[in-house]
């Protein structure tokens, strides 16, 4: 229920932001030597002289029948320019998130059986660095050993998977992975933490005790219990993914949304720049309710409201 | 009636990478083209938009009645010519052949409502404010008439700035930003894809211009030899430069100074300098104090180390000219105002802060982080200032914030700029940024003002040359700009892409690949 309030005040703050900051989409349009008269009749011609209260009125009107708006500069609804992009921004995301959980976990529970050793140490070592390094470099140098001296991937671009599954996990795997390397190192050191501290219960000592094999203990009994605070971290790394993908695709020249929402604020293309705030702002407030019914599933006790 | 046809990726990921990798794009004649460029067009309407990024594009899909030659001259293009009367008052065109690319043949009525529409949305609609009338005496022939005697006109509606571009006469009934991208270019419009690429295709029923031999700017004879042209949006420069490597794109419309010395050695790939691109200059805001003050103004002028200036915001493509025109062009200015260029002497500088009793007011040195050279300009500049004793504050922000203050009279008193396609055009939209109801240093020159008067309307090019030498000579005797120097630019192609001439814009017209 708290999520209504939540959109509205993101709607207003996109709203009073893109108001508030200097410069208009006539600005980009006219370009650098444009004398005022020629500034003033474009933004006459592109309805940029109507007032604030208007131009508020017009968006929540507009927003109570779901219509975003049109884009000044494509020629398109906004609502059908972020639902374009957003396959890309959300396979992006997912496939970073897939990465990141199946091998952070993977790295956190080797690091949790054995800890105090060289294993624990290296892949610990590992997620600090991959969690220390940003983004935006770490893409280009991925991008120069693996697309230019190696040629094994392509530097940039984008197919839809609809269309062509290997070519879209092709100019994927990079940016995807690019993104995925930071969490992973969260993740890493989620899951060796919450092992180590489960690894350490009565349960896990009495199935030890009955003679289960190891792998069985450490999957069945020990990896389940220490997922709870995996999952948290699943939700708010799904909001920073989401948030890093807006860098990644600039990088990777991937049409998503990220790209279109920094393309219109370099341009301020209001009506973009308020619909992907928005679209943006609901998708993380989606992801919050899914992490709140996932809890319930693998916790009982959350179910049963004695949590 | 006067003649002057001659106007003229992880581990296990690790072992399948190699076989998800694909070939560099095939190396062969006809073939796909691909141009990465930063940024994308704000619009694909070519009369409405001065964007560097959308007339990358549509000078290949549109042609004008005149464009300019190789050195920038005014040159026929889809006119055979003009006649103008010796009052200066008509224009009579004769029209070439030429065929849209909805396969309908150009007549004199697609040129009118062309004409007309640029007068109503035009990125530079005041070249079409002296016409009072324009008739269609026949399908090939256009007369403009004149309210006033206007010189300008040939070089306004020839100018790539904003494209006077031709279109069929139902297109040019259309608002802004709402007709069809069908123009006369040797290249016709696939698709546009916003954050990715614009997709363009040979014309195969494009009329060549057998006025001439070759290419001539963006005039000449226009030969597609390659079939597609794919114009890819990739913002961040190194995967630019990566993607050009890689060879997943043969032309880059520009790449960092420092990456064309690294790869210069390449034998894979040409780089292609253009000196001069652009110049660099430091706008002065005369409306707010102390900027009212001529001699506070002179001790700017005195103090700064221009040269310094310019390495450090061009990474060393630079050069050092006072023209306020370039040099070899039709109205360059000679040495006027040369004496007061790249001064670089401090204690003048600190006698002239004296003359002009600068009491430590604070003065707001204002630039963008979007533009390297405008950010590196201000930094530089604002560090010589200090070291005179000027109380600077910087104000670095995004273009569009920049650009916003800058219409304003207070809240700044220098600007960074760089003049790319006005110097080019010649000296009308120079002297106009300085002249008019809105100088862009916000306050009136009278001096100025009669400079843009004669220029615009002297029928006599000697007149006009002298306006210019006057407006020169007094924008460096009273410092109400500062022109840092003259910036250039490096294009960089693969090897395989042959006859490519750099330009203001990558032309692919006239190359094939190999």
């Amino acid at each position: 229920m708290s999520a209504l309030p939540v959109l509205l005040l993101v709607s207003l703050m996109s709203f009073a932001i893109v108001w508030i900051v200097p410069g208009d989409v006539a600005s980009e349009m006219a370009g650098p030597t444009a004398t005022a008269e020629e500034l003033a009749q474009l933004r006459d011609r592109l309805g940029l002289n109507k007032p604030w209260p208007d131009q508020l009125l017009g968006w929540y009107s507009a927003l109570a029948v779901g219509d975003l708006g049109q884009s000044i500069l494509l020629r398109q609804g906004v609502g059908a320019a972020i639902l374009e992009r957003l396959p890309v921004t959300l396979s992006l995301t997912f496939l970073a998130l897939a990465i990141a959980l199946v091998l952070g976990t993977a790295l956190g529970v080797l690091a949790a059986v054995r800890a105090g050793q060289g294993a624990d140490r290296l892949a610990m070592g590992a997620a600090l660095i991959g969690f220390s390094l940003p983004d935006f470099w770490l893409g280009l140098v991925l991008m120069y050993v693996l697309a230019v001296q190696l040629a094994w991937l392509p530097t940039g671009g984008f197919v839809p998977f609809s269309q062509d599954p290997l070519g879209w996990l092709r100019f994927m795997v990079l940016p995807a992975g690019t993104l995925a390397l930071s969490q992973m190192g969260l993740f890493a050191r989620m899951t060796r933490a919450a092992m180590l501290e489960v690894l350490c219960q009565d349960y896990v000592r009495t199935a030890r005790a009955k003679g289960m094999p190891g792998w069985v203990v450490i999957g069945k009994h020990a990896f389940r219990n220490a997922l709870i605070p995996v999952v948290t971290v699943a939700g708010i790394a799904s909001g920073v993914l989401l948030g890093g993908a807006v860098v990644i695709e600039q990088v990777f020249s991937l049409p998503g949304v990220g790209r279109l929402i920094i393309g219109a604020i370099q341009r301020r293309d209001y009506p973009v720049i308020q619909g992907g705030l928005l679209l943006t702002a609901t998708i993380f407030v989606l992801v919050n309710l899914a992490v709140d019914l996932l809890y319930a599933w693998l916790d009982p006790r959350i179910r049963h409201g004695r949590g | 009636m006067l003649t002057r046809r001659d106007l003229g990726l992880a581990a296990g990921g690790l072992v399948v990478l190699p076989g998800l990798a694909r070939p560099a794009l095939a190396q062969r004649a006809g073939g796909n083209l691909v141009m990465a460029q930063q940024a994308q067009p704000p619009t694909l309407d070519a009369q409405v938009t001065t964007a560097q990024a959308a007339r990358n594009i549509s000078l290949h899909l549109y042609e004008t009645l005149y464009a300019r030659d190789e050195a920038g001259n005014p040159v026929p293009d889809l006119a055979e010519g003009v006649d103008i009367s010796p009052d200066g008052l008509t224009y009579r065109f004769a029209l070439r052949e030429a065929r849209f690319h909805n396969g309908k043949p150009m007549t004199s009525a697609d040129a009118k409502a062309s004409l007309l529409r640029y007068g109503r949305v035009g990125g530079s609609a005041f070249i079409m404010q002296p016409v009072d009338a324009i008739d269609t005496p026949d399908a090939r022939t256009v007369v403009v008439r004149m309210k006033a005697p206007s010189p300008g006109f040939i070089a306004g509606i020839s100018s790539p700035r904003a494209p006077c571009a031709i279109m069929p006469e139902e297109e040019a009934g259309k608002d802004a930003n709402k007709n069809e991208a069908i123009g006369t270019g040797p290249y016709r419009f696939v698709e546009y894809r916003p954050d990715s690429h614009v997709q363009l295709t040979r014309f195969g029923d494009y009329v060549q211009n057998r006025a001439y031999q070759g290419m001539d700017g963006f005039a000449g004879r226009k030969v597609p030899n390659v079939e597609n042209i794919t114009i890819r949006f990739v913002a961040e420069g190194g995967a630019r430069t990566a993607g050009l490597q890689a060879g997943e794109m043969h032309i880059l419309e520009a790449i960092a100074v420092p990456a064309a010395e690294r790869l210069r050695s390449d034998a894979s790939l040409k780089m292609h300098e253009m000196m001069p691109w652009s110049f660099q200059t430091l706008m002065l805001n005369l409306a707010q104090p102390p900027m009212d003050n001529p001699a506070f103004r002179r001790a700017l002028q005195a103090a700064l180390d221009l040269e310094e200036i310019m390495a450090i915001s061009t990474d060393g493509l630079y050069r050092m000219t006072h023209g306020w025109q370039h040099p070899g062009t039709t109205y360059f200015a000679g040495d006027a105002g040369k004496q007061m260029y790249n001064i670089n002497n401090k204690d003048r500088a600190k006698a002239l802060l004296k003359e002009a009793n600068y009491k430590g007011e604070e003065i707001v040195l204002l630039g963008d982080s979007s533009f390297k050279n405008h950010n590196d300009t201000i930094v530089t500049a604002a560090e010589q200032l200090r070291g005179i004793g000027i109380n600077v504050r910087v104000n670095i922000t995004d273009w569009p914030t920049a650009f916003s203050q800058r219409t304003q009279r207070s809240g700044w008193h220098v600007w960074a700029l760089m003049l790319g396609i006005e110097p080019y055009e010649g000296p009308y939209g120079v002297v106009g940024f300085f002249s008019g109801h809105a100088p862009v240093q916000h306050v009136r020159d009278e001096v100025i003002e009669d400079c843009q008067r004669r220029l615009t309307t002297g029928l006599k090019e000697e007149e006009r040359k002298q306006a210019v030498v006057d407006f020169q000579k007094r924008m460096y005797d009273e410092a109400i700009a500062i022109k840092c120097g003259d910036v250039g630019i490096v294009q960089a192609t693969r090897a395989q892409v042959r006859d490519y001439k750099p330009y203001r814009i990558p032309r692919m017209w006239g190359v094939s690949l190999g």
